[in-house]
């Protein structure tokens, strides 16, 4: 019997280490990312400062030649603007399109918003190459689908080029960055305090007047979450721009895996992986600081 | 003052008509993509062609009689499975120390936990084959299985925390003070509400692992690729709608993995 008590007694005092509030349940996960995240990373960044043969770095070989190349070569400036400029107009694409259907999804009840849910969730689980591919079959030469409809329809007289061009990579990438705009929109705008609305409404504004005064200054934050992380996804996306801008089609990121994969010159991949990593976060940094204070701003005005 | 209101209806409604015909666009570009990619998979000539033709299932033959998409195939199925397991092994007990734990620095260990869902998949895949080289490691599907679990690891965490932050704690203290032990409080309180969130994080896991091209790309064994890297290269230069049948195979299990989250957390939950 007394045995049995201290038994008792000392496993409980024993604690569950998930549940204890320690640190411990976290360290797996820090040890792995610090393994197969930290460290490549930071192989990544140093392997464009120095010589590598086969994979194996040149011993004292520390050289920041290959990075000033890199910035005094116009190319790579070119491919950053087109980078940056696809990745602009596609982002915003993305939220004149998504904003609307995640405004109305709010309004909506019973077996229509799971309708609507599954068409937003679908594509986030289907392959952005399958996505891709199914631009390919839309946009494709005279056989694709939407030439087969203007020159049947008698719409147009020669097929119209739509593959591998600025709009094709556009449109690919628009559609398929869509969810990841939907989403963080859907959480706030779905669950907002329809109150706010109401007295504005009551108080005379229009619906119009309360939608832009109310509604969309309340889903601020959501707005530059979804623009932040559009932007960075559309920003390093190789897939699309290689799938349907075709093949003298280049951006940054496709040029670092090009460089990486096709060419094997890894210290000018580690550079521009280097540069495009470096400019995405800065201009994610940029538009999260500046939608920050747009929002303390329209929140100040009266 | 009629006439102002008036002329402010007629704001209103053009406004709402279109949201509603933006909404109408947008849901429709979401879904027509898949919806053609189905149906081109059924069209009996060998070239694509909207709509289809006449029905066949030829391509289906195809893909099924295609040993190297086969073996592509179960490449992805059993990366992904250890991919899946892997995250959930150390992404479970992570996420109970981001909710649970009381000690300084939570915030900053937060961040560094989804830290790689700020890593574009191209920027994880060069740096693991660059890492991999360092080490001596060559592409393989090891290295694959491990870098995409850097990928996925977030993501199982993410849906982990979101529902413990729900648990209330007074319930395990509950079961504590009616004398039961920590294991069994774990056992038989926790983990019971916590199930269906980790079965939606393994669902997800799963159908991200199983997609992933971006750092497969760089991490794949040459022989032995996975399916996704198989259909980048074939989508390049093949336009027979064997793809069409391929992709339409993974339309269908994507919308099973639904099926599966929506029967757990509700699909709502995923955005957060």
């Amino acid at each position: 019997m007394a045995t049995e008590t201290t038994l008792l007694r000392a496993v409980g005092r024993w604690r569950h280490p998930l549940t204890s509030g320690g640190l411990a349940p976290a360290l797996p996960a820090v040890l792995y990312l610090f393994i197969f995240m930290v460290l490549p990373i930071g192989t990544l960044l140093l392997f464009g400062f120095v010589n590598i043969e086969r994979g194996r770095i040149v011993d004292g070989s520390f050289t920041l030649q290959p990075m000033i190349a890199a910035l005094n070569d116009s190319l790579v400036w070119r491919l950053m603007w087109r980078s940056f400029w696809v990745a602009v107009v596609s982002t915003v694409l993305t939220l004149f399109l998504a904003y609307p259907l995640a405004y109305v999804y709010g309004e909506l009840r019973g077996i229509w918003r799971t309708v609507v849910l599954v068409a937003i969730i679908s594509p986030l689980l289907t392959s952005a190459l399958v996505r891709a591919y199914a631009w390919l079959v839309i946009l494709g030469g005279r056989r694709g689908i939407v030439n087969q409809a203007l020159l049947s329809t008698g719409i147009i007289d020669e097929p119209l080029r739509l593959l591998n061009t600025d709009l094709a990579v556009l449109i690919g990438m628009t559609q398929i960055h869509l969810p990841f705009m939907i989403l963080p929109l859907l959480a706030v705008l779905a669950e907002r305090d329809k109150r706010l609305e109401e007295a504005s409404l009551n108080l005379g504004a229009s619906r119009t007047r309360t939608f832009f005064k109310v509604t969309v200054p309340m889903s601020m934050p959501a707005i530059i979450a979804g623009l932040a992380l559009v932007f960075a996804v559309s920003y390093t996306n190789f897939i699309v721009p290689q799938l349907l801008g075709g093949g003298s089609y280049s951006t940054l990121a496709v040029q670092v895996y090009e460089q990486t994969i096709v060419v094997l010159d890894w210290t000018r991949g580690a550079v521009l992986a280097t540069l495009l990593l470096g400019t995405c976060f800065l201009f994610v940094f940029l538009i999260v600081s500046v939608g920050g204070r747009l929002t303390r701003w329209s929140e100040a005005r009266p | 003052m009629t006439r102002k209101r008036r002329s402010m209806a007629w704001i209103d409604r053009l406004g709402m008509a279109a949201l509603v015909a933006v909404t109408a666009f947008t849901l429709l570009l979401l879904v027509a993509p898949s919806l053609i990619v189905i149906a081109i998979s059924f069209e009996p000539r060998a070239y694509i062609s909207f709509p289809p033709s006449g029905f066949t299932l030829r391509w289906y033959q195809a893909v099924l009689e295609n040993r190297q998409l086969m073996d592509s195939v179960v490449v992805s199925l059993r990366t992904a499975a250890l991919v899946m397991l892997i995250c959930l092994l150390i992404g479970v007990p992570a996420a109970f120390a981001s909710v649970r734990g009381r000690f300084p620095g939570k915030a900053t260990l937060n961040a560094f936990l989804l830290s790689p869902q700020m890593m574009p998949g191209m920027v994880i895949g060069i740096a693991s084959l660059f890492f991999g080289a360092y080490v001596a490691f060559r592409a393989s599907n090891t290295m694959l299985v491990l870098s995409l679990s850097v990928f996925c690891l977030p993501f199982v965490i993410r849906i982990t925390m979101a529902r413990l932050a729900g648990l209330d704690p007074r319930l395990d203290e509950a079961s504590a003070n009616l004398g039961a032990g920590p294991l069994e409080t774990f056992a038989r309180v926790t983990m019971p509400q916590l199930a269906p969130a980790m079965l939606a994080a393994a669902a997800f896991t799963f159908i991200e692992a199983f997609d992933n091209v971006t750092v497969a790309l760089f991490t794949s064994d040459v022989r032995g690729r996975p399916l996704p890297v198989e259909l980048y290269y074939l989508v390049q230069f093949d336009s027979s709608p064997v793809i069409a049948a391929i992709s339409s195979l993974e339309i269908i299990l994507s919308f099973l993995v639904m099926l599966v989250i929506a029967r757990t957390v509700g699909l709502d939950r995923l955005g957060r």
